[in-house]
Formats: structure tokens, sequence, C-alpha cells
């Protein structure tokens, strides 16, 4: 690679990552929230060492310095394909994330992904507070599958609940033991620890409503659906009945579970 | 880009068999998924997940990069000399504990690695470094004690059983490792007299990041293909023997190659799968996983990273199951 397209490479790369980080939110699709600082700051290096490399180099067309102060690396060969004067080869398919994120972000990872992972691995919550007394309570996903299966007072008998998250369609209703006939589909959400690659699935059957259009983010509203065990074993059926389906428009941090704005 | 290639001898600027291999099947992936449905799902959560393990790895390989030239550019051989232990034996668990220093993820520690080995480190304490460091440094000690909570033995597991990983791998290659196995660039050999330091970190640095970011993107791509073509419910199959439970998990990790940070958040969502099970993924993730394997072809050559994971992969599961045994 050429030392010309070497510093484009990193000034792409630099813009690519202050476009998805600095820019608009669109890093969230890929990691975690923590990390921005993280990658605003590689932008800057990788854009201050791309403009250092321009000007030294020559930017589009070689510059007769950057020639000969590379002379001396000419005729090295260190045994891993490449002499230094044009650089890594290998290097080439950075472009291809590169021009990705800056052309044509891709999407956020939904219900493809979540049909395909056993889901609802939520942490032993050794407590639950009171739910408020009025009104539909709104719950993040995992607050709900972990009241239904590890909340020993039943708090959730007979009440109504607010949930937020994507439409997973349901496979065949035989195939998961639990459903009760075709129609029925999962209210999910997919959160992360550190990046989409470390995805993990949160699940809530739905029953009562016709599915919406898979990927359709959607608030639901509606009572525990009995099934399984008692309410508070791990036995439980994590299902709910619902009375309306809404759509809402994607969260700008799609991996979150959170709750939703009560109404 | 694509200059053909004499098979007999390689000239100069041709492509290592390697890349060219892991090019040819990503492309015949690419190729066939968008072929057969370019909407397809699952090349799109595809391109996810290879672009997401990009991002979030190019901020911890930066760092790793800027590291390694730094000590290149600025630091002189004599102090890691006075720094290590004079017998090698002995500099190998003093560079595994060196690892706790170095908050990042693997992505970090394979360019500090290969800096150390061409400043004259004894290339068993830099491998010890490198294996250990991205497994007890203090954030994922942190991140392990968050994600197991309650189970402080685990974390306590998982710091012993790496560093036995760690030293041991070191100690190995002081008695049967051969010195023509590593294939590293010739340049790098420090401060030359008559050269600008901040120009030579500078050339150096650059050709580091653009070098090691293009096996991490093959790398990415390897591991999201995986990711998305092994779906979990066959997790559910080997949960249930002990022993193939700890192979299938440890497969598991070097196929997914989930950053250090994060794998135990995965691993406490393993639920139906033993503690030593789940130990062994943890110990195996940060050492070994396709993406690391691609960057340590780059840096130390193709020989060496098959050797040395093929071994790494072995220790690494020992080490955990005799921890589990007692620890767990």
């Amino acid at each position: 690679m050429r030392r010309q397209i070497q510093a484009a490479l990193l000034l792409l790369t630099g813009s690519a990552l202050l476009h998805i980080s600095l820019l608009s939110q669109v890093y969230l699709r890929y990691v975690k929230e923590g990390l921005r600082p993280f990658l605003i700051a590689s932008a800057a290096l990788l854009l201050v060492l791309g403009l250092v490399s321009a000007v030294r180099d020559g930017f589009p067309f070689p510059s007769r310095r950057g020639d000969d102060e590379s002379v001396d690396d000419e005729g090295v060969d260190d045994g891993h394909g490449h002499g230094h004067r044009d650089g890594p080869r290998v290097a080439w398919v950075l472009f291809l994330p590169v021009l990705a994120l800056l052309l044509h972000a891709p999407p956020a990872l939904g219900s493809y992904t979540a049909a395909r992972e056993t889901g609802n691995a939520v942490a032993r919550v050794p407590e639950f507070g009171p739910l408020p007394d009025a009104g539909p309570v709104p719950l993040s996903l995992s607050g709900f599958i972990a009241r239904v299966q590890q909340d020993r007072d039943r708090g959730l008998a007979g009440r109504t609940v607010l949930m937020t998250g994507f439409v997973t369609p349901a496979g065949p209703p035989a195939k998961d033991g639990t459903g009760t006939g075709a129609g029925t589909w999962y209210l999910s959400r997919l959160v992360v620890s550190c990046c989409a690659a470390d995805s993990r699935s949160l699940r809530v059957r739905v029953h009562g409503k016709p599915a919406p259009p898979a990927d359709t983010w959607v608030t639901v509203t509606g009572t525990w659906h009995p099934g399984g065990g008692a309410l508070g074993t791990a036995a439980a059926a994590v299902a709910i009945d619902a009375r309306t389906v809404r759509r809402v428009p994607q969260p700008v941090s799609p991996y979150q579970d959170t709750a939703p704005l009560p109404r | 880009m694509t200059r053909a290639a004499p098979a007999r001898e390689r000239p100069r600027g041709a492509i290592p068999l390697s890349v060219a291999a892991a090019g040819a099947v990503s492309l015949l992936v690419i190729t066939a998924l968008a072929l057969s449905a370019p909407n397809h799902p699952g090349f799109r959560a595809w391109q996810t997940v290879y672009v997401a393990l990009t991002v979030q790895a190019l901020p911890f390989l930066l760092f790793g990069t800027v590291v390694s030239g730094a000590v290149n550019a600025f630091v002189p051989a004599r102090v890691f000399s006075r720094v290590l232990p004079r017998r090698p034996a002995l500099a190998v668990p003093v560079a595994g504990a060196a690892g706790v220093v170095l908050p990042g993820c693997e992505c970090a520690s394979v360019p500090v690695a290969g800096s150390l080995i061409r400043r004259g480190v004894t290339p068993a304490a830099a491998f010890a470094f490198l294996l250990s460091a991205p497994a007890v440094n203090p954030v994922v000690l942190v991140s392990t004690a968050v994600a197991f909570p309650g189970q402080p033995h685990m974390v306590a597991a998982r710091f012993v059983a790496s560093l036995a990983t760690a030293a041991t791998m070191g100690w190995l290659w002081l008695k049967w490792g051969r010195a023509e196995w590593l294939k590293m660039p010739a340049r790098h050999t420090g401060h030359r007299t008559g050269h600008s330091r901040w120009e030579e970190f500078r050339v150096g640095f650059q050709h580091d990041f653009l070098h090691a970011g293009g096996f991490l993107v093959v790398g990415a791509m390897a591991a999201a293909t995986f990711n998305v073509l092994v779906p979990r419910s066959v997790l559910d199959v080997f949960a249930g023997s002990p022993w193939l439970s700890v192979l299938f998990l440890a497969a598991l990790a070097i196929v997914l190659a989930v950053c250090s940070e994060a794998d135990a958040f995965v691993a406490a969502s393993l639920t139906g799968f033993s503690s030593t099970a789940r130990l062994t993924f943890m110990v195996v993730g940060p050492m070994v996983d396709v993406k690391l394997i691609a960057l340590q072809a780059g840096t130390f050559g193709r020989g060496f990273a098959v050797r040395f994971s093929a071994a790494t992969t072995v220790v690494a599961v020992a080490c955990a199951c005799l921890t589990g045994w007692w620890l767990l």
C-alpha cells in the first residue's frame, strides 16, 4: 500500500470513528456507551496522524522528500510479505468496515439474532421493592423477567405492566412447548456488555394480539400470562396477555434494557 | 494489490498465504451470502457483528500500538535488562505478573509484546506478558466480579488459572521454543542515531497500526461468521456432560472472540454449564481466539501463531480444570 493511500486510509478511519461517535449516536449500535470517549480520542489521533502523513509523504501525490526519507527502507524484506516503503497489503481490508460506516452503517442487531439465542439469563435479584400503586407499571424486560421468576411475594399478580422492545416472531408453537397457538410472538431486547458480538437476548412471549412485523419497536401493556409454574418460581412462564400494542420509534441506545416512560 | 506471484519464490510484496486464504474464505462467504440473498437478515447481522468487533477493538489496538511505538523509539534496551531478572526462568513469572498493569483487552497486548521482543526481552517473558495482560488486569477482574456477584472465588480462580497458564507457556517456550518459528519484522530495532525519534515513532506506529488493523478486520470477519452461523441452541446439547462441556466452552471461546472485558458476562449467562466449564471459557478466551490468531499471525508469523495457539489452548484448559477442581 503506497504512502499516500496509507494517509488516506488513516484519515478515512479517523473520520468514520468521529462520524459514529461524536457527530452521531451510531456507535451505540455496535458498542457500549462507555467506549465513546475512547472512540473520539482514537478518531482524533488517527486524524492527526493522517494529516501529518499527508503533509510529510505528499498527498495525493508522493512528495520528493517522502521518497528520500524512505529510501533506506527499500530492499528490506522482513519476511511477512511486504517491503516497508509500500506498507502492509493486508491493510486494504480496513477499507471495508470504514467505508461501510461512512456510507451505509449496518443496523443494530434485531430479531434474527434474538430468535437464535437461548434467552433470558437474568441476574439473581436479592430483594424486590414494592411496585408503584397506581397505573400500569413501567418495567424493563429484565425487571419483568426477574419478578416473574424470582419474586416470592408475587408483586406482579393482577398488575398491568408497560414494557418496550422489538418484535421477534415466535417459531412454530409445538417446537417451543409453551406456545398456546399460532399468532404469538416475543417482545424482545438484546443487551450488550461490551460490543454487539456478546449480545444476549431477553424475550417475553406475547399473547392475545396479532404479531406486528419483525423488528418493529413497540410498547406493550398487559398482565402476566399464567402458564408453566406458579408466579414467582423459576418455572413460571415469561409471558404477557397484551391489552394494547403501540408502535414506538427505535430508541437511540438499542441495547440498553430500560423501562418505558410512564403514561 | 493482486500482483501474480510465481509459485516457487515469493517476491517481495506478494500476499502471504495466510492472508490470501483468510481473504479468499471471507470473500467466498461474502459472495455466497450476497448472491443467495442480498438482504438476508443473517448477512446484515454478520455485517453488524464484524463492524462492532472492529469498532470495539480499534481504540485498544491504537493504545497498544502507541505503547509499542513509544517503547521502540524512546525506551532504551537496558531498562528491560535492569527491571527483569537476569535468569529467563525467573523473568517469565515476573513478566506474567506485570500483565496486571496493562488495562486493556487482548488486542492491545499483541503489539506491545512484539515491541518487547524487538527490544531484547527474552521471548518467553514477552509471551507470558502477552497471555496474562488481557486476563488479569484490574478492568477485567472487576468486570468478572460484577458478572459473578457474591462469588469472589470465581475472580480468584480466573486470576490464578490465567497466571498459571501464562507462566507455563513461558517456561514451555524456554524449553522447546525455537527462534526460527518467530518471523518478526526486521525493522524497528529501536532508535537509530541520525534519525528523528518522532519521525521513527510516527512511521513505525503508522505501519504497525495499519498492519495489525488489517489482520484485526480479517479476524473479526471470521469471528462474526461463527457468531452468526453457530446457533446458541447447540449449547444445551453439551451442557450435560462435564468433560464435553469444558471442551465445548473452550472451543466456543476461540470462535466467538469476545473481548476479555465482556467475556465474564457471557460466561455468567451460560447458566446450564458447570463453574469449571465457565472458568475455562474465561481463561481460554483472552489467550486464544480467531481474532487473536489473525493478529499474532501478522505480528509474529503464521507458523508461530498456529503452534503457539494450539499449545496455549491445551495448557489453558488444563490449568482451568485444575484450578476449578481446587477452588470452585
